[in-house]
C-alpha cells in the first residue's frame, strides 16, 4: 500500500523521473572481492566480473515479501543491487569526475554536429513537440554523472555497502585461504576502516570455475569444503566459459545496453551460453532475494528496537534535549567526524536509509526527522542537509505535502551553501533531484529557478548545461514563457562559450532565434546572430556563419563601432571563404523597390531624361490631334505581326532593338560607415523571336510556380543566378555596369541599362552587384509587385507600362535625336531670338512627314527654312522689297494647330536636319516648353508606323522692360490722341537700348517736329522714363473686302533713337515679329481685327552687353534684340462722337458801343461704324465768370505743347480718374448758380444733326459777351444717339448706343479796346 | 536609481527604450525588458483580480533579477510600461506615481499627430520630459 498509493494523485511518484532515478539510484551496494584469477576468466569475455554481472542486478520482477518494522507485510516487485569493488567504494576522484563530466557534454556536441548545418527548428515546431523528445536525452546522462561524483559520501548511508560478495577462481590456490585473505586485506574502503559504518557486514562467498580449465568435479570440492567453513547458504558455485568460441549466438546480448560506449563487439559474452546466463541470473537473485533483502530487513528491525528504546517516547526526548544542551558549546562540526557507526545517529540514519531502499518510506521519513532535530541541535550542518534532503524525497515517494517536501529540499539547499565550497556539489545533487521533484510535478517555472540557482554555484560548463535545461523548463511551463526560454539559451550560449564548448553555444543560440524572430528587438537579434556568425566561423563553417552574419548587416540602429565590427567581421568570413560569395537579396545597401522607374522607348522617344519625367497624361494633351489615334497604331503592327497578339503579350511594352531601356532605382545606406558598390548591372532573360513562341509554354508553366512562400526564395535564387551567368555568355543584348559608393546613410538613384540587340521577347528579371568587391548580391524584380502594379495600370491606361519588366522587341527603327542649339536658361522678358533645331537620324533608313507641336507658340515658334540663312536682326529690318510671303503661315495660326515640316523634308539615314526656331519671352515667370516632334518611317514594313521624340526645356524668364501706355483724346486737333508711354527698366544690370516703337492701325508720330523724341535712348536699371506720341487713325473705312488684308500688319513706326531716324526701323509685319504679335492678341482672347477703340504697340529695344547667357556658342557680343507687345490699349474716350470747338481766343472790344458777337465752330466727327444723331445744348443760365485759379487749373488741361516738365509720374489708372474728377468737378461749378451770365449762346440753343459713318459736319455756333473777361465757354452738352441699320442692332455690347458729352472746356479772352 | 524606462507595445515590439546609465549595456537592459514580458503575460492572464483591482493598471513588482528590480505598468491599450531600478527598497506608491507621469507623458507622446501608432516614440519632448520624470523619481525616493 505504500508502493502504490492509491489516492487520487496525479501522477505515481516512482513513475517519474524522479522516481525512477531514486529507485535506481539508491539502492544496497554490494561490495566486490575478487582475486585476480577471477578477473581474468571473466575478461576472456571482454568485460569484467562486475560487469559481467551487472545485467543481472536489476529485478523487474521478483517477488519478495517483506514486513515493515510494525510488522506489516508488502511485497517488493522491483529491486535493484549495485554492485561495486571495494577499490571503488570511496570518494571519486575530482579531476576525473570533471573530466567524465566534460566528455560527456563533448560526446553529446559531437553527435549534435550533424544538426548544425541545418536550418534552426522552428518555434512551434519546438512547442509542438512533446516534453520527452524536445528535452536533449544527454542532460538526464549528465545529471546522473554529476550526481554520482558526490558517491560514498559519509554523511549518508545509502552508499554504505550492505553486503559483500567475496569471489575466488576455482584455479587458485587454496581457495579457502583466500576467501579469509580477501576480507582481511587493508585494501578495504576507508568507510569500513575509519569507522563510518560496520565493519560486520554480510559476506556471500562464491567460486568461480571456468569450464575452459576442466570440469567441474575440483570446483565441486571446493565448494563442499567452502560450505564446511563459511556455512551452508552463503556459498555458491558459479560455472562460466562453458560455451564454445563464437558458437553461442544470442538473440539480444544483455551487455549491450549497458556499454554503450564501447562499439558493440561480438565477442562481449561469448564465451557464456545459455547455462551460464540461467546461472548467473540464479545466483543474483538468490544472493538479492534470499540475502540481501532479508538482512536489511533484519537489522530494520533491530536498529528500530534499539532506537525505540533510547529516542523514542517522552522520556528518551527529554533527555536527548538535556544532554543534547550540554554540547551546545561545540563549534560547529561541518564534517561530522564525531559520529561513528555506533553512534545512535549514525545507527538512525543507517534505519532510516535501509527503510527508505526497501521503500518503507514512511519509516524512513519519522526517523528522518527525528535526526533533523539531532543534527540541528549539533550544528552538524552537512548532515542535517543530508537528512533534509532525503526528508524532501521521501515526502515527495509518499506524494504526501508537496509544500513539506519543497520546504525540505529548500532547506537542504540552502544549508549545503551555507557550508561553502564542500557543500556546494550536494547543493547541486540536492537541486537537480529538486528541479526533477518540480517537474514531476508541473512546476515547470520554479524548476527553472532551482536551475538558475544551480547553475551560480556550479563551474561555466556545468552552468551551462543547468541554464539550458532551465530555458527548457521555461518552455515547457504552461503557458510557455518563450522570452525566459531565450534568454537562458542565451546564457547558457554564453557559458558553453566560456567553456570551449561552441557547438553547444551555436546550438543554444540558434535554439533561441526562434524566440526573437519577428519582432523588433533587434539589439537582441543582432548580439545573437553575430555571435552565431562568428562562431560558425571560428568552427571553419563559412557558409553559415555568413547567412547569420547577413541578418546583422543592415543594423541602422547601432552604433558606429558596432556597424564596422560587423561589417568588418561579415567581410572577413566572405574572404575566407575564398570565393566569391552569392547571396540572394542583400540587405547592404538596401533598394527601394517602389522606387523603380523603367524608361523605355517604343513609339514615344524622349530626347532628354526630363523630358521622360513629364507626366504621360501633358505629352498626350499635346499630341492629341498630332498622332493617329492609339488603337489603330496598336492594331496596326499587331495585325503584320499575328504572333505577339497572344494574350501573353497584351501587357507587355514595346521596346526596339538596339535601343536601351534605362531602369532606376534608389540605393540606400543603412549604415552610418559608407560602403561601395561595383558591377551593378541587370539580370534579363531575351528569348529571341524564333524562340518565343516555343518558350510560351514554358513560361506559362512558370508563371503558375511563382508562390510567396519562402522557399522560392531559394529556387528564385538559383534562377537569377543561373540566367545571369547565361547573360554573361550570350550577347544578345548589352548590360551596363555601374560602380558606386554611398556615404553613411546616403541614397542615390542608380540607372543600369539593357540593350536588347535582337527582336523577341525580353524580361528584366532582376539586378545584382558586388558589395564590397566580395558580395555579388542578385536581386529580382518581386514579379507580384509588379503584377500587382500592372492589374492597376490597366485600369488606368497606359501608365502601366512604366512598372512592366517584360518587352517585346521588335525591329530596329530609325529614331530621331533632337535638340536645340543654344536655348539659353535664363532669358530676359521680351527677348526676341532665332533658335536651331537640330534633328539627327542616327539609323539607316529615313524619316518623313514631319510634325512639330509646341506647347507654347507664344513662347517658341517654328521659323521658315529661309530664316536660317539671314542674318539676324538685320533680316527683321525694314526694307523696300522685303515682305515675306506667308505661304505656311495660315496652318501656323491657332493655338492648338502643330506646325507641318514641308512635304518635301525628309531625314535620310545617318542625317541631320537643322530648322530655326523663333524665341520669344514673352511673360517674365518660368516655363516649361514642351515640343513634341511626329515622324512617320520611310519603311512602311515596319511595325511601328511613326513614332513621336518628345522634348522638354525649362526656361526662366526674368522681368527686363515694363511698358504702359495711357491714350488721351487730344484736345486740340480731332482724330488724334496724345500718347504717353512709360518704360521701366526692371533688369538688375542691363542697359537697354530703346530703339522703336510701332502701333498697329494707328498712324504714331513724334510730338516734336524734328522727330526727336527723348534725349538718352539708353534706359539704365531701375530706370523710368515717359515718352509721348501723337496718334492718329490711319484705318480706314472696314468693309467686307478689306479682312483679307487687314492681316498684313499696317501701322507706323516711330524711332526711338536721339539722333533721329538715322537707323534703319525694323519692320513689324516681318513674319516673326508679326507671328509673335498674333500670339500675343490670340492670348489676351482677340482677333487681329481688333477694336478701333483699342491700339496695339510694339516696342522693339536692343541691349549691346549679353551679360545674362554666358553659355558657349553664343556670341556675346551681338546685339540682341527685346520685343514688347502691349496689345488693346484702349483710347480714354469711349465715344464715338469726336468734337471740336474752334474759334478766336482773343477779342478786343469796345463794349461802351455795344456788346460783343463772337462766332465760334465746332466740327463733329463721328468714328462709329453707324449714323449718328447728333444734338447740341448749350445753357446760358449757370456760369460765371471764371476766376483766375480756374483759369490755370483748368490750363493743365488745355496745355497742347509736347516737352512739358512737371509731370507726375502716376498710372494709367489714376490719370483717367482725375481726368473725370476734372471734368466733373467742372460741371458742377457750372451749375452754381452764381448771379448774372457774363455772356449768352445766341443762336439756337438745340442744334440738331445727322451724321454718317465716319464723316465730319460743322456747325456755327455765336456768343454774345456783355464784358470783357475771360470766359469758359464749356456749359454745353453733346448728345449722341447711334443709329444702327436694322439688322445689326447693338451689335458690340461694349459700345454704348447713345450718350452725353460735357463740352470740352474753351477759354476766350475779351478785352476791353482802347 | 533608474537605470531603464521602456515602453512596450502591444504587439510586444519595443516602442522606446531608454537607459540612464553610462555603461554600455543596452544589451542587458535589453534581455532583462524582454524577459520580463514573460511576467507581464503572466500576470495579465491570470488575473487575481477582485473588485478594487479590477481596472488596476499597475502591476507591480515584475522579478528581481541580479542587482534589478522590475517593476511593470499596463495601460488600457495594452502598452507596457517597464522599469529597471537598482533601488532595493522602493515604495509602492513612488513607482505608482511614478507610472501616473509617466503615462500621461506617454499619452501626450502619442497624441502628436505625426506619431504613427505602433512605431518607435522619437519625440525628443517626450525624451526630455521623461528624463525630468526620472529625476524626480530619484529625489523623491531619496528623501
Amino acid at each position: 500500500m505504500m508502493l502504490a498509493p492509491s489516492e487520487t494523485r496525479m501522477v505515481d511518484p516512482a513513475k517519474t523521473f524522479l522516481g525512477k532515478m531514486l529507485l535506481e539510484e539508491i539502492t544496497p551496494v554490494v561490495m566486490v572481492l575478487r582475486t585476480p584469477l577471477v578477473e581474468e576468466a571473466c575478461l576472456k569475455n571482454g568485460f569484467n566480473f562486475v560487469e559481467m554481472l551487472h545485467p543481472f542486478c536489476l529485478f523487474k520482477n521478483i517477488d519478495v515479501p517483506v514486513r515493515t518494522a510494525s510488522d506489516q507485510p508488502y511485497r517488493l516487485h522491483k529491486f535493484k543491487l549495485r554492485l561495486f569493488y571495494a577499490s571503488d567504494v570511496r570518494q571519486p576522484n575530482v579531476e576525473a569526475a570533471e573530466e567524465q563530466l566534460k566528455q560527456v557534454v563533448v560526446h553529446a556536441a559531437e553527435r549534435d554536429v550533424s544538426d548544425l548545418h541545418s536550418d534552426p527548428p522552428e518555434l512551434e515546431s519546438v512547442l509542438n513537440q512533446t516534453k520527452p523528445e524536445a528535452l536533449p536525452s544527454w542532460f538526464k546522462i549528465f545529471n546522473k554523472e554529476l550526481i554520482r561524483t558526490l558517491a560514498f559520501s559519509e554523511h549518508e548511508a545509502f552508499d554504505h555497502p550492505v553486503a559483500c560478495l567475496l569471489v575466488v577462481s576455482s584455479k587458485d590456490e587454496q581457495p579457502i585461504n583466500k576467501f579469509v585473505d580477501l576480507f582481511n586485506t587493508n585494501q578495504l574502503p576507508s568507510l569500513l576502516n575509519d569507522g563510518a559504518m560496520d565493519p560486520k557486514i554480510l559476506k556471500y562467498y562464491l567460486l568461480v570455475h571456468d569450464n575452459q580449465d576442466g570440469t567441474s568435479e575440483m570446483a565441486s570440492n571446493i565448494l563442499t569444503e567452502m560450505r564446511g567453513t563459511f556455512g551452508s547458504n552463503d556459498c555458491r558455485l558459479l560455472c562460466i566459459n562453458s560455451g564454445k568460441d563464437g558458437s553461442e549466438e544470442k538473440q539480444d546480448n544483455p551487455w549491450s545496453a549497458y556499454k554503450n560506449d564501447v562499439p558493440l563487439s561480438e565477442d562481449l559474452g561469448c564465451l557464456l551460453n545459455v547455462n551460464d546466463l540461467n546461472e548467473i541470473k540464479d545466483l543474483m537473485q538468490d544472493l538479492s532475494s534470499k540475502h540481501i533483502i532479508p538482512h536489511m530487513e533484519q537489522k530494520i528491525r533491530m536498529l528500530n528496537q534499539q532506537v525505540s528504546a533510547t529516542r523514542k517516547g517522552f522520556r528518551n526526548q527529554i533527555r536527548n534535549l538535556w544532554w543534547r544542551k550540554g554540547k551546545e558549546d561545540t563549534p560547529d562540526a561541518a564534517s561530522g567526524a564525531m559520529y561513528t557507526f555506533s553512534s545512535v545517529e549514525s545507527q538512525i540514519r543507517v534505519l532510516g536509509d535501509y527503510a527508505f531502499m526497501l521503500r518503507d518510506y514512511e519509516l524512513a521519513l519519522s526517523n528522518y526527522r527525528l535526526l533533523s532535530t539531532d543534527y540541528k541541535l549539533d550544528k552538524a550542518w552537512k548532515r542535517y542537509a543530508g537528512i533534509q534532503e532525503m526528508m524532501g524525497l521521501a515526502y515527495f515517494m509518499l506524494d504526501q505535502s508537496r509544500k513539506d517536501a519543497e520546504y525540505c529540499m529548500e532547506t537542504a539547499f540552502s544549508t549545503y551553501l551555507k557550508i561553502g565550497s564542500s557543500g556546494q556539489r550536494n547543493a547541486t545533487r540536492c537541486g537537480l533531484w529538486w528541479a526533477e521533484m518540480l517537474k514531476a510535478r508541473d512546476q515547470h517555472k520554479e524548476a527553472a529557478s532551482v536551475y538558475f540557482r544551480i547553475s551560480n554555484e556550479e563551474p561555466s560548463l556545468h552552468a551551462a548545461v543547468m541554464l539550458e535545461q532551465a530555458s527548457y523548463c521555461y518552455l515547457f511551463s504552461n503557458p510557455p514563457m518563450l522570452r525566459k526560454y531565450g534568454f537562458h539559451l542565451v546564457l547558457a550560449g554564453n557559458r558553453y562559450y566560456l567553456s570551449d564548448q561552441r557547438k553547444h553555444a551555436i546550438r543554444t543560440y540558434r535554439s533561441s532565434l526562434s524566440v526573437y524572430k519577428g519582432n523588433s528587438w533587434n539589439y537582441i537579434k543582432d548580439h545573437v546572430h553575430y555571435h552565431v556568425g562568428r562562431w560558425y566561423a571560428i568552427l571553419g563553417m563559412s557558409d553559415v556563419a555568413v547567412k547569420h552574419m547577413l541578418e546583422v548587416l543592415a543594423c541602422s540602429h547601432e552604433s558606429i563601432s558596432t556597424q564596422e565590427l560587423f561589417l568588418r567581421d561579415f567581410l572577413q568570413i566572405v574572404q575566407k571563404m575564398g570565393k566569391e560569395f552569392e547571396v540572394f537579396r542583400l540587405q547592404l545597401p538596401i533598394t527601394n523597390m517602389p522606387s523603380l522607374k523603367i524608361i523605355f522607348e517604343d513609339h514615344r522617344t524622349y530626347a532628354s531624361s526630363t523630358a521622360v519625367s513629364v507626366r504621360e497624361s501633358l505629352w498626350q494633351s499635346l499630341e492629341e490631334n498630332m498622332v493617329p489615334s492609339l488603337p489603330t497604331s496598336r492594331t496596326n503592327w499587331l495585325e503584320s505581326q499575328p504572333k505577339y497578339s497572344s494574350k501573353k503579350y497584351k501587357d507587355s511594352s514595346i521596346c526596339v532593338a538596339g535601343e536601351a531601356i534605362k531602369v532606376g532605382i534608389e540605393f540606400r545606406n543603412p549604415l552610418q560607415i559608407p560602403i561601395s558598390v561595383s558591377g551593378a548591372s541587370l539580370i534579363c532573360e531575351l528569348s529571341a523571336r524564333s524562340e518565343a513562341a516555343a518558350s510560351e509554354i514554358g513560361g506559362q508553366y512558370r508563371d503558375s510556380l511563382v508562390s510567396v512562400s519562402r522557399q522560392q526564395n531559394d529556387t528564385e535564387f538559383r534562377k537569377l543566378v543561373s540566367s545571369w551567368e547565361q547573360n554573361s555568355s550570350n550577347s544578345l543584348f548589352t548590360l551596363s555596369e555601374v560602380n558606386f559608393s554611398l556615404g553613411g546613410g546616403e541614397t542615390i538613384m542608380v540607372q543600369l541599362s539593357v540593350t536588347p540587340k535582337v527582336e523577341g521577347v525580353l524580361k528584366i528579371v532582376g539586378m545584382r552587384w558586388k558589395l564590397s568587391g566580395t558580395v555579388v548580391s542578385y536581386q529580382n524584380f518581386d514579379s507580384d509587385d509588379a503584377k500587382r502594379k500592372n492589374v492597376k495600370g490597366r485600369r488606368k491606361g497606359k501608365q502601366s507600362s512604366s512598372k512592366n519588366l517584360e518587352f517585346v522587341v521588335i525591329k530596329s527603327l530609325p529614331k530621331l535625336g533632337g535638340c536645340i542649339h543654344h536655348l539659353p536658361k535664363r532669358v530676359y522678358a521680351g527677348d526676341l531670338r532665332r533658335l536651331v533645331l537640330e534633328l539627327t537620324n542616327d539609323s539607316e533608313s529615313s524619316v518623313k512627314t514631319l510634325k512639330m507641336k509646341i506647347s507654347h507658340p507664344r513662347f517658341l515658334i517654328p521659323g521658315s527654312l529661309e530664316d536660317m540663312n539671314v542674318e539676324f536682326p538685320s533680316c527683321l529690318e525694314r526694307q523696300a522689297n522685303c515682305r515675306n510671303s506667308h505661304v505656311q503661315a495660315n496652318t501656323v495660326k491657332g493655338s492648338n494647330s502643330c506646325f507641318s515640316f514641308p512635304e518635301d523634308v525628309d531625314i535620310q539615314g545617318g542625317k541631320t536636319l537643322l530648322w530655326p526656331l523663333w524665341l520669344h519671352a514673352a511673360v517674365p515667370g518660368s516655363i516649361c516648353l514642351y515640343i513634341t516632334i511626329y515622324y512617320e518611317m520611310e519603311n512602311v514594313l515596319s511595325e511601328m508606323k511613326y513614332r513621336t521624340l518628345r522634348m522638354h526645356y525649362d526656361l526662366e524668364v526674368l522681368p527686363s522692360l515694363e511698358m504702359s501706355v495711357q491714350i488721351s483724346p487730344c484736345p486740340s486737333k480731332l482724330q488724334e490722341f496724345l500718347v504717353r508711354m512709360d518704360v521701366v527698366n526692371k533688369t538688375s544690370s542691363e542697359n537697354l537700348q530703346l530703339h522703336q516703337l510701332s502701333s498697329v492701325g494707328w498712324e504714331i508720330s513724334s510730338l516734336e517736329p524734328d522727330g526727336t523724341i527723348c534725349p538718352s535712348e539708353l534706359l539704365m536699371d531701375g530706370q523710368a522714363l515717359s515718352f509721348f506720341f501723337k496718334l492718329k487713325n490711319c484705318r480706314k473705312p472696314l468693309t467686307e473686302g478689306s479682312i483679307t488684308s487687314a492681316r498684313l500688319l499696317q501701322g507706323s513706326d516711330v524711332s526711338l533713337d536721339p539722333q533721329g531716324s538715322n537707323e534703319v526701323l525694323f519692320d513689324i509685319s516681318s513674319s516673326v515679329l508679326e507671328d509673335f504679335y498674333h500670339y500675343e492678341r490670340l492670348h489676351l482672347g482677340k482677333s487681329i481685327q481688333g477694336h478701333q477703340t483699342t491700339v496695339d504697340f510694339i516696342l522693339i529695344s536692343q541691349s549691346q552687353v549679353n551679360s545674362v547667357n554666358h553659355e558657349p556658342g553664343w556670341q556675346s557680343d551681338s546685339t540682341q534684340l527685346f520685343s514688347h507687345y502691349a496689345c488693346l490699349c484702349s483710347i480714354a474716350s469711349t465715344s464715338p462722337v469726336w468734337f471740336l470747338m474752334d474759334g478766336p481766343r482773343i477779342v478786343s472790344h469796345d463794349f461802351s458801343i455795344s456788346f460783343c458777337e463772337i462766332r465760334l465752330r465746332m466740327t463733329i466727327h463721328n468714328s462709329s461704324n453707324a449714323a449718328v444723331s447728333v444734338r447740341i445744348d448749350t445753357s446760358d443760365a449757370t456760369s460765371s465768370t471764371v476766376r483766375l485759379s480756374d483759369v490755370a487749373a483748368a490750363s493743365q488741361y488745355s496745355v497742347s505743347s509736347g516737352n512739358q516738365t512737371g509731370w507726375r509720374d502716376v498710372s494709367l489708372v489714376n490719370d483717367i480718374k482725375i481726368t473725370s474728377d476734372v471734368s466733373s468737378s467742372l460741371i458742377s461749378k457750372a451749375s452754381s448758380p452764381d448771379g448774372i451770365t457774363p455772356f449768352v449762346w445766341c443762336a439756337s440753343s438745340s442744334t440738331r444733326v445727322e451724321l454718317e459713318s465716319m464723316s465730319t459736319t460743322e456747325i456755327p455756333l455765336q456768343i454774345c459777351v456783355f464784358s470783357p473777361g475771360t470766359y469758359n465757354l464749356s456749359n454745353y452738352r453733346v448728345h449722341w444717339d447711334l443709329r444702327f441699320p436694322e439688322d445689326k442692332a447693338l451689335g458690340d455690347g461694349s459700345q454704348q448706343s447713345s450718350g452725353i458729352s460735357p463740352g470740352h472746356p474753351f477759354y476766350l479772352n475779351v478785352l476791353q479796346s482802347p | 536609481m533608474i537605470v531603464c524606462i521602456a515602453v512596450v507595445g502591444h504587439q510586444n515590439n519595443p516602442l522606446y527604450l531608454q537607459s540612464f546609465t553610462e555603461a554600455d549595456d543596452a544589451l542587458k537592459l535589453h534581455h532583462i525588458v524582454h524577459c520580463s514580458l514573460d511576467v507581464i503575460d503572466e500576470r495579465v492572464n491570470n488575473p487575481k483580480k477582485t473588485g478594487s483591482t479590477l481596472n488596476e493598471t499597475y502591476l507591480g513588482l515584475l522579478y528581481p533579477t541580479e542587482n534589478y528590480k522590475v517593476y511593470g505598468y499596463l495601460t488600457n491599450t495594452k502598452v507596457k510600461f517597464i522599469l529597471v531600478t537598482t533601488h532595493l527598497d522602493v515604495r509602492d506608491a513612488d513607482v505608482r506615481n511614478f507610472f501616473r507621469r509617466f503615462h500621461s507623458a506617454y499619452v501626450d507622446a502619442v497624441s502628436n499627430p505625426f506619431h504613427v501608432p505602433g512605431k518607435k516614440i522619437t519625440s525628443q519632448t517626450f525624451a526630455e520630459r521623461v528624463s525630468t520624470i526620472v529625476k524626480s523619481f530619484g529625489l523623491s525616493s531619496a528623501v
